[in-house]
């Protein structure tokens, strides 16, 4: 046999069981390396003892055989390192799986009355309101006197209202803000009051003697009904996203008048009707009026000069309605069933 | 409240107005109407029928059951009543078999103590008046026998059921003549003028001896004495109305004063002629009992206004009568009463009594002294329509003022438009306060000159703005086009404070897993004594909602660690905090509110390194120190604690250059059974918040980086970690060197291989120059001095 066929069948059989592509790479320098077969049988070929035609012969013959064995090598290492892609791939594969759920971070929660209370904030603040914090524990004169309240008035009895030792009492709404901020700021004034308040009460799914309320004042010349709706209507847009349909029907607190309750058409069913608005299609919302000339007296603002209007909304019903929550005692439970599932918002 | 448009349309003509329209225009203009219902009275087949004969048959337990005869006019039928006001001479409703009663039952001839009993006398409840079903109702004598309910009674009315709360400013919404009143202004349909008898043809009769001497709590006593069979059926008409808005009828004087009081809202009521026959109107002035008439001794106080018969006290005034004076089935003189009283005085009796009559719930709105007469005056006209047979007495006697006239108030030009915000015709504004009752006159100029009548001026109505109020109400706010207000721009103060609270909230939660939660502003007693905490200078409920919640939280603490049971059963780990207001009681009686911070964060993992715990607290407050602005916080060991959970040792005071701010602690030992029996560790904080103002101006200052390349040089040092890394802290606090741009704390190293009460802590030093590259022979320079500083300590390097 020539010699360049036994090297081409010792090739091919090695090439045929060599998989891996470092394999393949030894068997390139095996047979065409410095010390290569190949290059040794060419080097090894006594050309110069060779007649031309045999010399012509033998050179064919060798050159066909290395290009040949370059070519089969070449091609064995590419379908050796698509082997090894295809390997690479797959261990990749079993390493990273990118359908895993996240790891998140172990975030915590706000409060339901902190979402809403800094959500109402932020809306009052981009209309030019103040936000003041009063007292918890407030003078009989700033809950009731000055809100003009009478001095035999239920409201004042031991069985709405918790008295303190010292004369003092725990604030039955935050409209004991209202003549606070008058003495402070004067007219004209922008100012919302959020904060806690309590009154003696029985528990039950709906009422609490601990309960977060958000008081609103807007004290300057010429203030109107027509400016509360506007105002109310603004409002309301922008915390249940929407545009909304307000309605004013009389209610009467000492320190309005007129005073009103403010319906909302039920943002759950558009007015149709449905367990949230018991059916009525509304829900009552807002209490509010026009301020008082005595409440501004007491506030040593001149009610001939300005008039104004109040509002109180119910910061825990208003997150009952928003959230869903169906029991107002959750949310004094401190239980992180019910905390936890408020995520922060940034 | 309940209003029957039956007993309505006797003012105001109803016709073509659907319920559901006027409970809407009520609430819109008027008062919260909550809900209307039908009510459907038997009457078909069912006919006046007289007892004509009572035969006693049967004893089952209270009843005694008695064969009656009725006489039905063109036919008698044998009943078996147990009712016990079952009575030869008695006129009553007969219900023959084959009618159908009020519940849609038929009746059914049926054999009863055997005796066989055709049909059935019935009570209120069988003819679907009302509830009541004691005894059978008993009719006026006057109705022809035979003659069918049908032609006496309608089968229909509808009841309003109006929110009390949203009548507590309108003592006249209290009767039915003022919401016809309303209803006469919202629809535009005239009102008819109640009926009245003319009191002055009374006048040439001897007075009744009158003596009010407490004329602040009772402004105004009218009275009148009428001799009458009292205790005679009233008029069907008057019977079904009580009854549609549930109340019992007994006979015609009781009822006709419930009547008058169903219809303008002014109590009254008959005593005994007999028994009263003179009024002196008097606190109690001493403590002491009285027998009300449903038969119960009241306890009374001195200030406890009463009714006196000379001597005697005869009615808790405003309140209830008594038992004694009450008018009976026999009754033949009345002596009527027709009083005002202080609404003050008369709630406060009746809530320390619990004793929420009708008569004091209208008392509680104060009502106008004229309704004294004018009660009066409508009963002796309802008495006429009832019957001739009457007589009074007396001339109408009044001590005290009745206040008839109108008040005037008058409306500065423009006042109607600018509380609007819409321009109102003043001409409609007049229309509108005539329908409702008032006096109104526009002068050239624009005033508008308003008489508040004396049944709206006793409460609610005093000021211009009311009078805008009552224009509006009927005007319709819905009329109103909502308009923004403009203001001059300007820049809004904002509350740093309150931004601080919320950052400090945002930080905790998203920063390092905290949860908000809000507990109550009180503390539990119980808990209190589990922990062993006597809170000092506490502001104490002096109503608490439980005697062991009387003392308001001076710390937060106690609430949060009582959060620990509730939630570990659901939780292995986890962290919670709150923001609110902690009070003391400050020298001189004040309160001293503070706004903190408190939170505990807990764990029962078992491999979770206590070490590792209590810093992961300590960095989130090291972190939200960073809010606060100014000095990084400090943290300083407590070695005398105050309460409970700051025990020596374990507890660091947190300070801000000298301020102390809070402390932190962990709990060990006995308290953790207290908080968490099962364990569990559990680390605590509270801060004080009030007073930081954040990092608003100036802002931190930007250091540039340096712009020589300068060196790390780690050290590891041996310490002995009972001194405390504070220690160790402070002693390179000592070592100064002019190359030192940093010191960083990298680790502490408790492992194996290290000499005997030893940990190793890994440091960095930064070093560097501003105006060149450091060398290696400053580096080396920097190495020996800390090393040489190092000896002069005896700090060994590991």
């Amino acid at each position: 046999m020539e010699p360049w066929q036994e090297i081409r069948n010792e090739l091919q059989a090695a090439l045929g069981s060599a998989k891996r592509l470092d394999e393949v790479e030894q068997i390139r320098v095996r047979f065409l390396g410095r010390k290569g077969k190949i290059t040794l049988l060419a080097k090894e070929t006594g050309f110069s003892r060779l007649t031309p035609e045999d010399r012509r012969h033998w050179g064919s013959q060798l050159n066909s055989l290395k290009r040949w064995a370059e070519e089969s090598i070449e091609q064995a290492l590419a379908e050796a390192r698509a082997r090894e892609a295809a390997r690479a791939a797959e261990a990749s594969r079993a390493r990273l799986d990118v359908t895993l759920p996240g790891i998140e971070r172990r975030v915590g929660s706000l409060h339901p009355i902190s979402l809403v209370q800094m959500e109402l904030e932020d809306i009052f603040q981009g209309m030019g309101f103040m936000v003041l914090t009063g007292y918890e524990v407030e003078t009989e004169y700033y809950n009731f006197d000055a809100l003009n309240i009478p001095p035999d008035h239920p409201a004042r009895d031991m069985q709405d209202t918790f008295w303190l030792d010292n004369g003092m009492i725990l604030r039955t709404h935050t409209s004991a803000n209202q003549v606070r901020a008058l003495e402070e700021f004067g007219a004209p004034l922008r100012a919302i009051f959020p904060g806690r308040c309590f009154r003696y009460e029985a528990m039950d799914a709906s009422h609490e003697n601990t309960f977060y309320q958000l008081e609103g004042l807007l004290v300057d010349r010429d203030i109107s009904v027509a400016n509360l709706i506007a105002v109310m209507k603004a409002l309301l847009g922008e915390v249940f996203h929407r545009e909304v349909k307000v309605r004013l029907r009389p209610g009467f607190f000492p320190f309005v008048e007129p005073g009103f309750e403010l319906d909302q058409q039920c943002p759950f069913c558009d007015g149709v009707g449905c367990s949230v608005c018991k059916q009525s299609g509304w829900i009552e919302l807002i209490p509010c009026g026009l301020v008082h000339p005595k409440v501004l007296e007491y506030g040593r603002v001149d009610p001939t000069q300005f008039t104004g209007f109040a509002f109180g909304m119910g910061l825990t019903r208003l997150a009952m309605l928003k959230f869903g929550i169906p029991d107002i005692r959750l949310f004094n439970s401190g239980d992180l069933r019910f905390c936890e599932q408020f995520p922060v918002v940034l | 409240m309940k209003v029957s448009l039956d007993w309505l349309s006797d003012f105001v003509d109803l016709d073509g107005l659907e319920p559901d329209r006027i409970a809407d225009r009520l609430t819109m203009c008027t008062a919260e109407v909550e809900s209307w219902h039908r009510i459907k009275r038997a009457v078909h087949g069912i006919v006046v029928g007289e007892i004509i004969e009572v035969e006693p048959v049967a004893q089952t337990g209270d009843t005694l059951l008695r064969k009656t005869q009725v006489d039905c006019g063109n036919r008698r039928f044998v009943t078996v009543c147990g009712a016990a006001n079952c009575r030869v001479g008695l006129k009553s409703a007969f219900a023959p078999p084959g009618v159908h009663l009020a519940d849609g039952q038929p009746v059914e001839v049926v054999e009863l103590a055997g005796h066989r009993s055709e049909g059935i006398l019935c009570s209120a409840k069988e003819l679907g008046w009302s509830r009541w079903h004691e005894g059978i109702v008993e009719l006026p004598d006057h109705l022809a026998t035979g003659t069918p309910l049908a032609e006496l009674i309608p089968e229909e009315d509808i009841l309003l059921e109006i929110d009390n709360k949203s009548l507590t400013h309108r003592p006249d919404l209290w009767g039915h003549y003022a919401f016809a009143r309303e209803l006469a202004a919202i629809f535009r349909r005239p009102l008819r003028p109640l009926p009245l008898a003319d009191l002055s043809q009374f006048d040439s009769l001897p007075p009744v001896d009158l003596v009010v001497e407490d004329l602040e709590n009772c402004p105004c006593y009218g009275c009148l004495a009428i001799t009458v069979r009292a205790g005679q059926p009233s008029p069907l008409v008057i019977q079904r109305r009580l009854h549609a808005l549930g109340q019992r009828t007994f006979n015609l004087m009781v009822d006709l004063t419930n009547y008058v009081m169903g219809e303008i809202a002014q109590p009254m009521h008959a005593f005994d002629g007999d028994l009263v026959r003179e009024i002196r109107v008097a606190p109690l002035g001493r403590h002491g009992q009285f027998v009300t008439l449903d038969g119960q001794t009241r306890e009374l106080l001195p200030e406890d206004l009463l009714i006196w018969d000379g001597k005697k006290p005869v009615a808790l005034a405003g309140v209830m009568g008594g038992l004694e004076t009450e008018v009976r089935p026999e009754t033949k003189r009345i002596l009527l009463e027709s009083a005002n009283f202080k609404a003050s005085r008369i709630r406060r009796t009746s809530v320390r009594l619990d004793l929420r009559t009708e008569s004091a719930q209208r008392y509680e709105k104060s009502q106008p002294p004229v309704n004294v007469k004018i009660g009066v005056a409508r009963l002796v006209q309802l008495l006429q329509e009832a019957t001739s047979d009457f007589q009074v007495t007396s001339r109408f006697t009044v001590g005290g003022d009745l206040a008839e006239r109108d008040r005037p108030l008058e409306l500065a030009p423009g006042t109607l438009e600018k509380l609007a915000g819409t321009s109102i015709p003043l001409e409609e504004a007049v229309a509108i306060l005539e329908r409702l009752g008032f006096r109104a006159e526009v002068f050239a100029d624009g005033r508008l000159q308003v008489g508040i009548p004396p049944f709206r001026s006793s409460k609610d109505i005093s000021i211009p703005a009311d009078i805008v109020e009552e224009v509006l109400r009927i005007y319709g706010y819905d009329n109103i086009p909502a308009k923004m207000p403009t203001f001059p721009l300007r820049p809004l103060r904002r509350n740093d404070q309150l931004r601080l609270e919320h950052r400090a909230r945002r930080l905790l939660a998203a920063g390092h897993g905290f949860c908000e939660v809000q507990t109550y502003a009180w503390m539990d007693d119980r808990l209190l004594g589990q922990l062993g905490f006597e809170p000092k200078n506490c502001m104490v409920v002096r109503n608490p909602i439980a005697q062991h919640s009387r003392l308001l939280r001076t710390t937060l603490i106690p609430n949060l660690l009582g959060l620990v049971e509730r939630n570990r059963a659901n939780r292995e780990e986890f962290r919670l905090f709150e923001i609110g207001k902690v009070y003391r009681l400050a020298s001189g009686g004040a309160c001293d509110e503070r706004t903190s911070l408190g939170g505990i964060s807990f764990s029962t993992a078992e491999r979770r390194d206590i070490q590792q715990h209590f810093l992961s607290v300590k960095g989130a407050l090291q972190d939200l120190g960073k809010l606060f602005g100014g000095e990084p916080l400090r943290f300083r060991k407590l070695v005398q604690g105050q309460a409970p959970w700051q025990l020596a040792d374990r507890c660091l005071q947190i300070l801000q250059g000298d301020r102390v701010l809070g402390e932190m602690g962990v709990l060990e030992g006995e308290i953790v059974e207290a908080v968490a029996p099962g364990g569990g560790q559990i680390v605590w904080f509270e801060l004080c918040l009030d007073n930081f103002l954040g990092i608003i101006w100036p802002a931190p200052r930007y250091v540039m980086p340096p712009e020589f390349p300068g060196s790390r040089q780690d050290f590891s040092l041996l310490w002995n970690p009972a001194e405390g890394f504070a220690a160790l802290e402070a002693e390179l606090d000592q070592f100064q060197h002019p190359l030192i741009l940093r010191r960083e704390f990298l680790y502490v190293f408790t492992g194996r291989g290290l000499p005997e009460g030893k940990a190793s802590y890994s440091f960095r030093y930064w070093i560097g120059l501003a105006d060149r590259t450091i060398t290696s022979e400053d580096i080396e320079g920097f190495r020996q001095a800390f090393l040489r500083f190092l000896g002069s300590r005896q700090i060994i390097l590991r």
